[in-house]
């Protein structure tokens, strides 16, 4: 939303000048990234161990190898996870279900780092619909997911939108605190990156994750601080609260997925 | 607390008692006036001239009053820039004394003055801390696109920063943008600025005197922490039509005064508008959009004997921006004061105020056949009843009540859209007693000295959630009609000032402030979505307290004048966002469960020297500060620097006069960059780079430089019509300031990062036309 204002009130007024600069930035790089997904869908489920590096390096990510990585769950399944290459492990048994806690632990070291999810209930996707508006004589398209939100509260979305085979940067959170049991309304934008724009004849896919509030708190942080700098800078950033202990960056996410496609008109 | 009370009350009474048992002395009262245009003078001076150290200065509604002992006197009366009056009495009874002041039939009023009247009032007052600013004497200052604007002027003084580039925003001693009083003919502004903050909402043509006090205000102002920015709009000259007006880049003006009945009342209305979607509407491709904003001034006033005289004013201003029906947003303020003067006696002057004040926020998103909106507002009916009582030579006593009704709607959905948690619009009252009184305890010591009960009462409606760590631990369900919880607070406000001799005096103060609307932000640089929220169970009242010293000193005739100050400020029950906070569109169920408290510690050194009059006017202003807040939940519980931490921050200003129709402005400013928060490393996560943060706020922005000037040609000054030309270039010498940093990856070099920076406003010119009749 700010956004929009911010570059129409840019292309209005002012021609704003863009160029690379090089700063001195402190290194405090080297923590333990943990990214950890379970789903409704069947298994394999993976959980990828990798250390951050400087701002200043090349984006190669050093993987930590030698984990310790277990998956237990409320009905009193466990599973130490196997070592498959890059940063990740594998489960092999574990059987997910919507309603159970799954909790993760992982020992790097002798230090334990652990965390919990609790994977929703499944809401169906039924479809996507494309809508777009003008401006300046460009026309961006967005994409509304039809879905209808359950009756009650604490329903907690993520949507991964992907162009012709490529995942879009921006991430969108929704949450029933407006329109709790209606259906959907909200459109998902993609990034305002150029190339990165929707065309007509472009494949989208929407993927809908039903997250839980850990989660959704989690990607609201993260996407306030990927997006742009808006009018004075945005909000104040940090790493996003992580529903893992001991430091570590990264997330635990046991959510339900469904996925739709479309050919833009 | 309640024995603080009496102790506090007692030790007030006590020292206010002393003003009253006094020997037979009589007094001289009356109003000083504008003779061109009728209007009052605030801050003209009266003196008596065998006795240099007595004399009164008129209060904001142009009233003085001064006891002196049976005898013989001249009386001088004056004003910078007008020619000084005097006359002979015999003081053997209390009489009467109305002025009306000239301008000089020559051209010298060329000069840029701050502060005003007795050219050494710098050393005589007990005030600590303020700044007047008058309009006329500010226009020539260069501005980026030519908009004079109180609010940019102001943040070339020292203590007070901007928010930004080219933002009528500003930050006092380390304050939030929020704990800012900013008043219109006494009428509280909650949105303050016009489009995304380049403007403010304050018109030049419609202004006669602006103020700004830095946390020492006298206990008559309460209600927020740092500072009191006290702006009045013109009476409307009671003598003769005047017409004034200004072209420029990007808005035009228009003020039409005169007498309705002359000497008797009189009216302003003043409107200024913006224009670049006039000119975008011929474009195809923005055809569709809207953008603009508006002010509308309205003011008049009708004397109904020399006692009695009534005023009515308003404000309307509005923000629009709009894309066909895609996309729409505007916000507005609107004010209303009616006030009524009266000369109880020759001692006692009162003000009754009855305030309107309206700020609204809309904003709709059409998409795919719904209709999302989003609406705030918060809307006050106040009142204020003022008494100033001008008890002896030695003390002017001001005392009184203020009284608000405040309601609050928070973020609502509105369109097609439904909240999930219905919101209410929350009531609350604000009540305020207080007593200050201006003492000169000797020939060398003045005090200003008094205290100030607030109130914050919650009004039933709603049901109060509490939480601790944004935990729920609590409800509180109160009926329509009931009160809830009442926070008291006492404000102690004390400055003292001592004349060391003629040309220097030392000061120091000491005082309390206390805040319980709160701005809730989550942007840096503020947005018109920004809500507003009352102190409730769960949100504290905000508390300051501040210490401050200083020293001025004047040279050669006081036309030169050298003023610093020290502070120290501390800060309690400050509020800020929990990190990744559900707001706007997903607001959550109550917006309480995501703030988190702690405190805040301002400190610092200000300067300034002036030049005030000759060929060559201006100043030069620096503050070296530290500004650090710590609130629990934030940056690992530690004490960090608010984004507006700027160490260094000097500004010069130069206005200098070729001739009767040239005059030169410069000025120049350079700070240290914001406190900023930068990565300190990198990761991967969804195969994408995600950037890793430490320390909240411990990295710098570029230092921030710029130079800009301009040049005002006048001719024709005594002819009845007379125009003049404003030439000016923003930004001189085209320095990229950074507005923003951010970073990503590096499409030119796959698998690596950059940092990118965005600058604004490089050499901005602007032509405006102005014109009088």
């Amino acid at each position: 939303m700010k956004n929009i204002l911010f570059i129409l009130f840019c292309a209005f007024l002012f021609s704003s000048c863009e160029k690379e600069i090089d700063l001195q930035l402190d290194d405090k790089s080297g923590t333990i990234v943990i990214e950890g997904n379970i789903t409704d869908q069947q298994g394999p489920y993976y959980v990828r161990i990798t250390r951050s590096v400087a701002f200043t390096e090349d984006n190669q990510y050093p993987a930590i190898t030698d984990a310790v990585v277990t998956i237990s769950d409320n009905t009193g399944q466990s599973e130490t996870l196997q070592y498959e290459g890059d940063g990740r492990y594998k489960t092999s048994s574990l059987v997910s279900s919507p309603g159970n806690t799954y909790t993760l632990n992982v020992l790097i070291d002798g230090v334990n780092y652990s965390a919990q999810s609790t994977m929703p209930s499944p809401v169906t996707l039924d479809g996507l619909i494309q809508d777009s508006i003008t401006i300046a004589g460009e026309t961006t398209y967005n994409i509304l997911p039809v879905y209808t939100d359950p009756s009650f509260l604490g329903n907690r979305y993520l949507f991964i939108l992907t162009i012709d085979g490529k995942t879009d940067k921006t991430l969108q959170v929704f949450s029933d605190n407006i329109n709790n049991g209606m259906v959907n309304q909200r459109t998902i934008m993609p990034s305002l990156d150029d190339d990165d724009e929707i065309v007509p004849g472009d494949i989208i896919n929407v993927e809908m994750q039903c997250i839980d509030q850990n989660i959704y708190t989690y990607y609201s942080a993260l996407i306030q601080i990927s997006g742009g700098g808006g009018p004075g800078g945005s909000v104040t950033p940090a790493n996003p609260p992580s529903n893992i202990n001991n430091g570590a960056l990264g997330y635990f996410s046991a959510h339900t997925t469904a996925s739709k496609s479309m050919v833009i008109q | 607390m309640k024995t603080f009370l009496i102790r506090h009350f007692a030790l007030a009474a006590m020292l206010f008692s002393s003003a009253v048992a006094m020997a037979q002395k009589y007094t001289i009262s009356g109003t000083i006036k504008d003779k061109n245009n009728g209007e009052f003078m605030i801050g003209a001076a009266v003196q008596i001239a065998e006795n240099p150290a007595a004399g009164a200065i008129t209060n904001e509604y142009g009233f003085y009053s001064l006891s002196m002992p049976e005898g013989e006197y001249t009386i001088l009366c004056s004003y910078a820039g007008f020619d000084q009056q005097q006359k002979s009495v015999t003081l053997n009874k209390n009489i009467r004394l109305d002025w009306l002041l000239d301008t000089p039939r020559t051209n010298a009023l060329d000069e840029v003055v701050v502060g005003s009247v007795k050219k050494d009032k710098n050393l005589s007052q007990a005030q600590m801390g303020i700044e007047t600013l008058n309009i006329k004497k500010i226009e020539k200052l260069p501005v980026l696109f030519g908009e004079k604007d109180v609010m940019k002027t102001i943040q070339l003084l020292p203590g007070i920063k901007s928010n930004g580039e080219g933002s009528s925003g500003f930050s006092v001693r380390g304050g939030a943008a929020d704990q800012n009083l900013i008043l219109l003919d006494e009428a509280p502004v909650y949105n303050a600025s016009h489009l995304l903050g380049f403007f403010s909402t304050f018109n030049s043509d419609a202004l006669k005197d602006a103020s700004i006090i830095k946390g020492n205000s006298p206990s008559q102002y309460g209600g927020r922490l740092s500072s009191v920015m006290d702006v009045k709009m013109k009476d409307g000259n009671n003598q003769d039509y005047n017409v004034t007006g200004g072209i420029g880049l990007i808005s035009s003006r228009l003020s039409v005064e005169g007498p309705i009945q002359k000497d008797k009342s009189s009216f302003i209305i003043s409107g200024r508008r913006t224009y670049a979607d006039l000119f975008l509407r011929g474009s195809e491709d923005f055809k569709d959009s809207k953008l603009y904003f508006y002010d509308l001034n309205i003011k008049a006033n009708y004397q109904i004997n020399s006692n009695n005289r009534i005023y009515l004013s308003g404000y309307f201003g509005r923000d629009v921006l709009g894309l066909g029906s895609t996309f729409g947003t505007d916000w507005g303020n609107t004010t209303a004061t009616l006030r009524w003067n009266s000369i109880l006696s020759r001692q006692l002057f009162s003000n009754t105020s009855l305030i309107y004040s309206n700020y609204d926020y809309k904003l709709n998103f059409e998409s795919a056949g719904s209709n999302l909106g989003l609406n705030s507002q918060i809307k006050d009916y106040n009142l204020k009843q003022d008494f100033s009582w001008f008890a002896s030579s030695k003390h002017s006593l001001r005392f009184g009540l203020q009284s608000i009704y405040h309601g609050i709607t928070p973020s609502k959905s509105s369109g097609t859209s439904v909240d999930s948690y219905p919101k209410k619009t929350r009531y609350s009252w604000e009540n305020a007693l207080y007593i200050n009184d201006d003492f000169k305890a000797s020939e060398q010591l003045t005090l200003n000295y008094g205290l100030r009960l607030s109130a914050f009462t919650i009004i039933g409606g709603d049901t109060y959630n509490i939480y601790q760590n944004g935990e729920l631990t609590g409800s509180r369900d109160l009926e329509k009609g009931t009160l809830g919880k009442t926070y008291l607070n006492l404000e102690p406000r004390l400055t003292a000032n001592y004349r060391i001799d003629e040309l220097s005096s030392v000061k120091a103060g000491y005082s309390r402030n206390t805040q319980n609307l709160h701005l809730l932000s989550n942007s840096s640089s503020g947005s018109p979505s920004d809500q507003w929220i009352g102190s409730s169970y769960t949100v504290k009242p905000e508390i300051a307290d501040q210490f401050s010293v200083g020293y001025s000193r004047n040279f050669s005739d006081n036309n030169y004048e050298i003023n610093t100050e020290v502070y120290y400020k501390d800060m309690q029950n400050q509020i800020d966002y929990k990190n990744g906070a559900e707001i706007t569109f997903d607001a959550g169920k109550d917006v309480e469960s995501e703030l988190l408290f702690g405190k805040g510690r301002a400190y610092g050194v200000e300067l300034i020297a002036k030049k005030k009059s000759g060929k060559l006017t201006g100043w030069v202003s620096y503050t070296l500060s530290k500004t650090e807040r710590k609130i629990d939940g934030i940056n690992n519980d530690k004490w960090y620097n608010t984004r507006l931490d700027k160490t260094h921050d000097l500004s010069v200003v130069a206005t200098y006069t070729l001739n009767p129709k040239w005059s030169l402005s410069g000025l120049f400013v350079y700070s240290t960059g914001n406190a900023v928060t930068f990565p300190t490393g990198k990761y991967e996560l969804n195969g994408q780079t995600v950037f890793q943060y430490s320390s909240r706020n411990a990295d710098r922005m570029p230092d921030y430089h710029r130079m800009d000037l301009s040049a005002t040609y006048e001719p024709n000054k005594k002819k009845r019509f007379h125009g003049s030309w404003t030439f000016g270039l923003y930004n001189v010498y085209g320095r990229e300031n950074a507005y923003t940093i951010t970073f990503e990856d590096n499409p030119d070099k796959p698998g690596t990062t950059r940092a990118m920076q965005t600058s604004l406003f490089r050499w901005v010119p602007n032509v405006t036309y102005n014109f009088k009749f």
